[in-house]
């Protein structure tokens, strides 16, 4: 879906089905250097199962315009924005790894637009290690090269899939060079400088559920494990042997979870 | 995993593959099925639907052809693979996957007869046109392209011409035309070019070749480099606008990189139904395994080969991308340092009379259809291969009525020496007459 939010070109994927704000409205969010593509064996899934779904791509992501934003606090206004532009009055937040950061920071900003959040290996806090802030800006080829590479478990760079014929890591080297050039720098600026996941997470009363991945080398468990403990009321869900790129790597049963979640009343 | 991705060596063995939790099958198990049981109506649905992965008709996808596709995607460096019946099955059904009736392709001369074929002959009948252009002229490949042109089209390593095509100026052409590059790497395997790192988009394989390399099992695929816009102009309506199959998907927005496979099997693999079956996939994943060390070999014989070619007293000419002489010499070494392919073409003194009589006579080298065999073999081209395709095009091509094109195996060298000694005896004689 083509929206214009601010005077941008916004690219929303809906999952083959119209928008109806009317809805039981999901929102998609997508983590650092990603875009819509990530919630492809999402949005589909879940359009034609009774959800409205709206997986945007952030400013200077995939098939969007405009600049991409350098805080997890611009991205969550952003988030209430785009729903303030669609007459949504509450949505469920879903994020993925930075999307997790953003989601615990629009649910605790904005507790009346955020009816539930669900977390996706994601932490409190994402710190990123200068050698991979530098890279995003001076060799951003290698940085792609070396996310996707760690993002993604045993299975994944076996090439094993249930997507036939599908790889892993050539999509996944793929989907990230879509962007702009300057958004994974902005993205882990964002993260790295972001603060405010312990105190958000802390203000949420919202019902969160936290999926998390066993093998996860970029928000390790443990951490992701802290994440939940934050939260006032959480289910937990650890999928063995998962890396980062959860939603990818096992979409059956992020599907499973994420759908009982949304359905509850 | 802890230090970047898993080596060719390593992928030719396992990727696609892990051991099943039930039964621990190291091998990669024969799915001998045409089908699949749904979990209920709603897994149907969702297969049918796109919605999530999985199988649900061995013509659309097998778990055990699913395997090799992963394996020549990862060892390809695409986005994604899949296999199909044959290579002139794959050609066929991607060129249908992005062409429309008064599309136009821009196409090498100097192709495999059927690919030339398939192009000037087949596609015309469904308002598909091609200009045929010389394939190592990046500007008469620009000035070729029209309005309405869809692909440019061509071999790395020409059959069985051996022209070199500049991969990296090519895809310079069609990048800045909007238009994929589509390239035949049949000759070249992965394993001595990955033509995506040079910018082309979609790779075709005739699996049968170096790839099986047994000579046991017709096969074909096509690789998504993903590294294409569809979107980037309205050339692509198929791809990158509604389409009629799930309430008009649209293929770009929904897979991106993938648009073009998402498509290729959404409808290619549907409507014309080219699926490769298991067990042929079970036998070129055997070959695979091994691709890295015969390609070593093939290499290895191939200049021993070529020096015992050139010196020889018999032979009026040797044509290979390894010798200085070859007008693609220089692009060669550069975009394929470990080699140019274990195909040489040669012509014997005393023409084709003499040429038929080698043929006849070597008795370790096979007189068939194929390349890329582990295997020795021979063949006479213009009375084979390329024998649909007219004098002129054949004069365009490169093919002369004496050419022997010869695909070196991986026998030990001092036999096939003995061997084409033989057959050049009988082709003395009739040089002789």
């Amino acid at each position: 879906m083509k929206h214009q939010l601010d005077g941008t070109d916004i690219h929303i994927a809906t999952g083959g089905r119209s928008f109806d704000a009317t809805g039981n409205v999901v929102v998609m969010l997508h983590g650092s250097g990603q875009n819509h593509l990530t919630w492809v064996l999402q949005s589909r899934y879940f359009a034609y199962r009774g959800f409205a779904v709206l997986a945007p791509d952030f400013p200077g992501h995939g098939l969007s315009g405009g600049t991409p934003w350098t805080s997890i606090e611009d991205m969550a206004r952003w988030v209430i924005a785009l729903l303030d532009s669609l007459d949504v009055p509450q949505a469920t937040l879903v994020g993925h790894s930075q999307g997790c950061l953003v989601a615990l920071e629009a649910a605790a900003t904005y507790p009346d637009r955020v009816k539930r959040v669900a977390l996706i290996a994601g932490a409190l806090a994402i710190p990123v290690n200068q050698q991979l802030l530098d890279m995003s800006d001076q060799a951003l080829a290698k940085a792609i090269g070396i996310m996707t590479s760690w993002g993604h478990g045993a299975m994944a760079h076996m090439h094993d899939n249930t997507q036939p014929g599908h790889s892993f890591i050539g999509y996944g080297n793929r989907l990230m060079a879509l962007n702009d050039n300057d958004a994974l720098r902005a993205d882990l600026t964002a993260c790295n400088n972001y603060q405010g996941g312990a105190a958000a997470a802390a203000a949420i009363k919202q019902p969160a559920l936290c999926i998390l991945a066993e093998k996860d080398r970029m928000t390790p468990l443990k951490f992701g494990r802290e994440m939940a403990a934050a939260l006032a009321t959480v289910e937990t869900n650890v999928i063995a042997a998962a890396g980062h790129m959860l939603p990818a790597e096992y979409p059956a049963e992020v599907n499973a979870a994420l759908r009982a979640f949304c359905e509850q009343s | 995993m802890m230090s970047g991705d898993y080596k060719f060596d390593t992928l030719s063995l396992h990727a696609g593959h892990v051991p099943d939790e039930r039964h621990g099958s190291r091998a990669v198990p024969i799915h001998q099925t045409t089908s699949y049981v749904f979990k209920d109506t709603e897994h149907a649905a969702a297969l049918y639907n796109m919605e999530q992965g999985g199988h649900l008709y061995t013509r659309i996808s097998n778990p055990t052809v699913a395997v090799l596709e992963q394996r020549v995607a990862a060892l390809e460096g695409g986005v994604a693979a899949t296999a199909t019946a044959s290579g002139m099955a794959a050609l066929t059904v991607a060129v249908m996957t992005i062409c429309s009736s008064g599309d136009h392709i821009v196409a090498s001369s100097r192709m495999y007869g059927a690919n030339i074929n398939l192009l000037q002959n087949t596609l015309p009948r469904f308002g598909i046109t091609t200009s045929f252009v010389d394939p190592t002229d990046a500007k008469a490949i620009e000035a070729a392209i029209q309005p309405n042109t869809k692909i440019v089209f061509g071999e790395v390593i020409g059959n069985p011409g051996l022209d070199i095509m500049d991969v990296a100026a090519v895809a310079k052409v069609t990048a800045n035309a909007g238009i994929p590059l589509m390239l035949d790497c049949t000759f070249n395997t992965p394993w001595l070019l990955k033509p995506f790192t040079l910018g082309a988009n979609i790779i075709i394989h005739s699996l049968t070749k170096w790839i099986g390399g047994h000579g046991i099992a017709i096969a074909g695929a096509v690789v998504d480099g993903g590294n294409f816009d569809w979107g980037q102009n309205d050339k692509f309506p198929t791809i990158a606008g509604p389409h009629y199959a799930m309430d008009s998907i649209n293929f770009h927005e929904e897979f991106g990189p993938a648009a073009f496979t998402a498509k290729f099997r959404a409808e290619g693999m549907y409507n014309f139904g080219p699926s490769l079956s298991p067990t042929n996939a079970f036998h070129i994943l055997q070959g695979i395994e091994t691709l890295p060390l015969r390609m070593q070999r093939h290499m290895e014989n191939t200049e021993k080969m070529l020096a015992f070619l050139s010196a020889h007293d018999a032979v009026a000419w040797v044509r290979h991308p390894l010798r200085k002489d070859h007008p693609g010499h220089d692009i060669a070494k550069q975009m394929m340092p470990r080699g140019a392919g274990s195909i040489i073409v040669f012509g014997l003194k005393g023409g084709r009379d003499a040429g038929r009589a080698f043929i006849e006579s070597v008795e370790l080298a096979s007189h068939l259809a194929n390349v890329g065999d582990a295997k020795t073999l021979v063949i006479h081209p213009a009375s084979t291969t390329h024998s649909h395709i007219s004098a002129e095009a054949m004069v365009e091509g490169g093919l002369s009525d004496d050419m022997i094109r010869l695909s070196v195996g991986l026998e030990d060298f001092d036999d096939l020496k003995a061997d084409f000694e033989i057959g050049f005896k009988a082709a003395a004689k009739i040089a002789k007459g």
